[in-house]
């Protein structure tokens, strides 16, 4: 995909953009999807049971990993261009933001996929 | 590594040291609107991480936890609240110039024809403005009492 040698800054960069284009394309669904209320609560919820199936869970469960990532890796940015010197620690900032991000996705993730799995409960 | 790599900020030759972040681009040194942007998508991003992440924990965790449902019940209910229109607008507003302005600068690194580039851009703009505006009215202008009202398309 590079052409060369990847590293994992390079990785969270393009992770960044990755995850920041895909919450931009779900933001203008979202809005046409909310743009139903104002036909009143028959179309809503019609609307809303369209969003009730495993597919379209299984991307919020994306969109929620992207929006983490994408928040916690900002953050990351946010922090490094700032204070410049903790650009010293870019590596284990790096390494800290990719596991935080899978860290918080096992009980979100858990959470969110709960109604569809087989033991269809949350705890 | 060189020696002037090593230099923290600001570090000088190559580019992708030249960022202190190592993620995003430099600060613009000239001021101007590229330079506001930077600022901004920093500032906004932090907002955001608050906004953003808590509207999905609201909407996908807590409404899970708690065995509620979103409907035009739960919407009725959520904006007859200032406190949450206020929030969404917010959101909405900060999230729609944060995105737009991101996907901007990745279409400037990817495309190099200028007049493309334009084209691409504004088209962007030019959909993010409709869609603020449509995400707006919504927001602001939401009665459930005339929202019963059945629109051209049902």
């Amino acid at each position: 995909m590079f052409g060369y040698r990847i590293s994992w800054a390079q990785l969270a960069w393009f992770g960044h953009r990755l995850s920041g284009i895909g919450v931009l394309v779900y933001l203008f669904m979202h809005i046409v999807e909310n743009a139903t209320l104002a036909f009143g609560p028959d179309v809503y919820d019609f609307t809303q049971t369209l969003f009730r199936n495993l597919p379209i869970r299984l991307g919020e469960i994306l969109l929620m990993a992207a929006l983490v990532y994408h928040s916690l890796n900002g953050l990351r940015v946010i922090v490094m261009d700032f204070w410049p010197a903790t650009t010293a620690w870019y590596r284990p900032l790096t390494y800290g933001v990719i596991i935080a991000t899978i860290a918080a996705m096992i009980p979100l993730g858990l959470i969110m996929i709960a109604p569809y799995a087989p033991w269809g409960r949350i705890l | 590594m060189t020696a002037q790599g090593r230099r923290i900020w600001p570090v000088v030759g190559d580019p992708m040291r030249r960022n202190p972040s190592r993620a995003a681009r430099a600060r613009p040194v000239e001021p101007g609107f590229e330079r506001f942007m930077w600022y901004f998508m920093r500032i906004s991003g932090l907002l955001l991480v608050f906004l953003a992440l808590g509207h999905m924990l609201i909407m996908h965790v807590l409404v899970a936890l708690t065995g509620q449902e979103i409907s035009f019940a739960f919407v009725t209910s959520r904006w007859g609240s200032p406190f949450w229109r206020i929030y969404d607008l917010l959101l909405l507003l900060l999230a729609m110039i944060h995105g737009v302005n991101g996907a901007r600068i990745i279409v400037g690194d990817y495309v190099e024809r200028g007049g493309l580039r334009a084209f691409l851009v504004g088209i962007m703009l030019a959909a993010a403005f409709v869609w603020l505006l449509l995400g707006i009215l919504v927001v602001a202008t939401f009665d459930p009492n005339t929202a019963k009202f059945v629109g051209p398309f049902s």
